[in-house]
């Protein structure tokens, strides 16, 4: 269990990781950020799967070596980021929150409708991956390590590029436009770039997300995921990777937790899947409410 | 031809329906100022408690549906007195996210106590009235004429009753009408009432016109959103407007693309009408 936390945690860490970039630096509320893991998932998925045979309905399976679907995950995640963020970025606040959205529903819906690109509902199964039980490894392990670092990777470039003169003007454009523009800064650019480097990592993060479950459907690519991914940012705090990480893991934690309990009945396992929307639910709130951990963090630095 | 105007017909009554999902919704947002993601389940609090009281109890759906809308007030009075009022200070973003987590508790709580599954209202089934080869059924009727009755009441209510000026006061500018001796508190839980009770009718109609399973409500916030950013997150009529046209896109477009595509539909013209006016038809600025 604690493996797969560290599985999971690790890599929605780095959807976690990029948000945190998006929202705390970048000052823009995406809520769709299901669509950019969709698009790295399903793009993976695309170029890794065999031609279509039988009753397979998706048009284009090219069959390549899993690093070329990897590569092609990030940048599918990249310009459908572009072409999402281009029209959109100068929507501001709840407007832009309400678009990223709705372009998440409608790459859902067209997932769902369109067969000839991930076979519909069905999705496509048996997802090609590197195996390393060749190699005489336990593939738990080695994709939690590839989870892992995936996720250093993504803190430690965020982290590099915040802390050169580039994250001041990120910093300036949030905080104010006006000015940043008047000393002849380009601020829409630097929107479109944050949001465009942002969505890479959660594109490759996509990609593993493909290889882990060896399954991409439309069922795995709800709004629950982006719902998923702001309440961990909530619950670490949004200020920092660090309690983006830790935020992520409490969460995976909880569940994988509440998934160990044994059921008698198929009805006490809804009712306890329930408890735990509702127990989530209420840790969000209270977070928000009181953000223990911004008050912490706050006091350490004082 | 008269195919045509038959979907445009459902598409009016489509239309009515999401009027009356999401005039509760964009009055929260005009007078407390934030995007209530929890609106739309607050459609199943009222929907399972219609249910509830008309099915396993085998009460007749006249006292169970105004139980559930009265019930579903009173939820969404108290969610907001402790849950939205003590973060107010933090902004809409805030209880924005906030409202996620609200309507995962809400959703969750429905869900524990229903379980999955599809229901249906105790209620005579649909007779369908006919005229000029189109047909339109009593329930139907039912939705196009509560919508109407409940715009005509709420914009009354708003511009003619005390409450209703002082809620239109603070959606204003709420520090002056503050300092104008209005009672924030008061006109505060007026409006989680009236909302939250929209809700409780929309729900009871939602039961009505489909069959219930525990997700519809949260299906029906995509078309709230859709419909009230079209509207621009403002005004009673930009809401009746931007419902009717989201409604009729929506069942008209059957005509040429599958039905599968209804909701994309809605968004596609959502983002269509933002592109070209990015506040919205009659929207104000956005609050940040």
């Amino acid at each position: 269990m604690l493996m797969s936390t560290l599985m999971f945690g690790a890599m929605f860490s780095v959807l976690t990781i990029s948000l945190n970039l998006q929202y705390a630096r970048g000052g823009m509320i995406n809520f769709g950020t299901v669509a950019y893991f969709a698009a790295g998932a399903y793009a993976y998925a695309i170029f890794t799967q065999e031609p279509p045979s039988g009753l397979d309905q998706y048009a284009f399976g090219l069959n390549a070596p899993w690093w070329v679907g990897f590569i092609a995950a990030g940048l599918a995640a990249m310009i459908f980021a572009l072409v999402t963020g281009w029209p959109t970025l100068r929507l501001r606040g709840e407007y832009l929150a309400l678009t990223t959205f709705a372009f998440a529903e409608v790459l859902h819906s067209v997932l769902l409708n369109e067969r000839r690109i991930g076979n519909g509902s069905v999705g496509m199964a048996n997802v090609e991956r590197p195996d390393p039980t060749v190699l005489g490894l336990d593939d738990t392990l080695v994709y939690t390590l590839a989870a892992c670092a995936l996720m250093l990777a993504t803190a430690w470039i965020f982290r590099r590029l915040l802390a050169s003169p580039y994250g001041r003007l990120v910093d300036a454009t949030r905080d104010d436009e006006i000015a940043a523009e008047a000393v002849g800064k380009n601020t829409a650019r630097v929107r479109l770039q944050i949001f465009v480097i942002s969505a890479i990592p959660i594109g490759l993060a996509g990609a593993l997300y493909a290889m882990i479950t060896t399954l991409v459907a439309p069922a795995l690519f709800t709004a629950e995921v982006t719902f998923f991914v702001w309440i961990a940012l909530a619950l670490g705090g949004e200020r920092t990777i660090i309690g983006a990480i830790l935020g992520t893991m409490a969460l995976v934690f909880f569940q994988e937790a509440v998934r160990m309990i044994p059921f008698e009945t198929v009805r006490s396992a809804q009712i306890a899947a329930s408890v735990e929307e509702v127990i989530t639910g209420i840790l969000f709130i209270i977070v928000l409410r009181w953000q223990p951990w911004d008050r912490l963090s706050r006091k350490a630095q004082s | 031809m008269t195919l045509f105007a038959q979907f445009f017909l459902t598409g009016i009554v489509t239309g009515c329906f999401l009027i009356l999902a999401t005039i509760g919704f964009s009055f929260t947002r005009r007078v407390e100022g934030f995007l209530n993601i929890a609106h739309a389940e607050l459609l199943g609090v009222s929907a399972f408690t219609t249910w509830a009281l008309n099915k396993p109890l085998g009460w007749h759906i006249l006292p169970s549906a105004l139980v559930a809308i009265v019930l579903t007030a009173f939820v969404g009075l108290i969610i907001g007195r402790v849950v939205y009022d003590p973060i107010r200070k933090f902004g809409p973003s805030v209880m924005l996210i906030t409202s996620v987590g609200v309507a995962y508790v809400i959703g969750g709580t429905v869900d524990a106590l229903i379980g999955t599954g599809i229901r249906t209202l105790d209620i005579p089934l649909a007779s369908s009235i006919r005229f000029l080869g189109l047909r339109i059924t009593n329930y139907q009727l039912l939705v196009v004429v509560l919508a109407v009755v409940a715009c005509a009441s709420l914009a009354l209510f708003l511009n003619k009753s005390r409450t209703g000026l002082a809620i239109r006061a603070i959606s204003a500018n709420p520090e002056l009408a503050a300092s104008r001796g209005i009672d924030v508190r008061k006109t505060s839980r007026a409006t989680w009432l009236i909302s939250s009770g929209m809700a409780g009718i929309a729900g009871v109609m939602l039961g009505v016109i489909a069959t219930l399973s525990t997700d519809i409500a949260f299906h029906q916030i995509l078309y709230i959103l859709a419909v009230a950013i079209l509207a621009g997150l403002g005004s009673l009529y930009a809401v009746i407007l931007s419902g009717l046209i989201v409604g009729i896109a929506m069942d008209v477009s059957v005509f040429w693309i599958p039905a599968g595509y209804r909701p994309l539909i809605a968004f596609a013209v959502v983002i269509l009408v933002l592109l070209v006016r990015p506040q919205g038809l009659a929207g104000s600025a956005s609050s940040k």
